[in-house]
């Protein structure tokens, strides 16, 4: 089956991210396609690019970027939620007159009509919340 | 036949009142997160009327230290069951 993960919750201040990352993982271990995660609301921070936690607890991006070098699985960014929250990428630094960025590849910024496109394109599409 | 997926305890939301009100006659409710305190014989009365079709997530029970305390009318299932039930569903709503 084509899943397809929506997560609202930001990272380490609600279980969702760690939820979700479990659920992705079962979702391949079992043989499905997941067709992309897309990050929305404050679920937009776990694309930080210098998110660095404790060495002892798990590390969201990384599991993210993961699941996106092992199985080639899209990381869509709200774009709109992610600019008012200061996540953006190097085009869209440029474009702001920022210095830095803080959102980098696999994790690509795109607006909701991916979202909706990813509902439509997939069997499953599963929230989770924060 | 649909999957509801509740994060929340019956302690600390109502929530939950609105997905058993809104859940139809064969569907079913997956106890997530915090959510997986509702799966106690303390607060499962909660969720009496759905008998059968009260389903709680192992991990996380496990974290909370609830492992084994469930109310024995409620099915635990792992995140390898989870993705199953969605499997059985048509589709799945969050609850939170």
């Amino acid at each position: 089956m084509r899943y397809a993960i929506l997560l609202l919750g930001g990272p380490y201040s609600a279980q969702a991210a760690h939820s979700a990352l479990r659920f992705a993982r079962a979702v391949l271990a079992r043989g499905h396609r997941l067709e992309g995660v897309f990050f929305y609301h404050d679920g937009v921070q776990n694309a930080a690019r210098l998110m660095a936690p404790p060495q002892d607890e798990p590390h969201l991006v990384d599991g993210w970027v993961g699941l996106n070098a092992e199985q080639g699985v899209p990381l869509m960014v709200c774009i709109a939620a992610a600019l008012r929250r200061g996540l953006m990428d190097e085009r869209e630094a440029t474009r702001h007159g920022k210095q830095g960025h803080s959102v980098e590849a696999p994790f690509e910024l795109t607006g909701l009509g991916q979202l909706v496109d990813l509902g439509l394109g997939c069997d499953r599409l599963v929230t989770f919340g924060p | 036949m649909l999957l509801h997926i509740l994060n929340r305890s019956p302690l600390s939301s109502l929530v939950y009142r609105q997905a058993i009100a809104t859940m139809g006659t064969e569907d079913r409710l997956l106890l997530i997160e915090d959510g997986v305190q509702g799966a106690l014989p303390t607060l499962v009365r909660h969720f009496e009327a759905l008998e059968g079709r009260l389903f709680a997530l192992r991990e996380d029970l496990v974290a909370r230290g609830l492992a084994g305390k469930c109310d024995a009318s409620v099915q635990v299932v792992d995140v390898d069951g989870f993705v199953e039930l969605t499997e059985e569903a048509e589709r799945t709503v969050s609850w939170y």
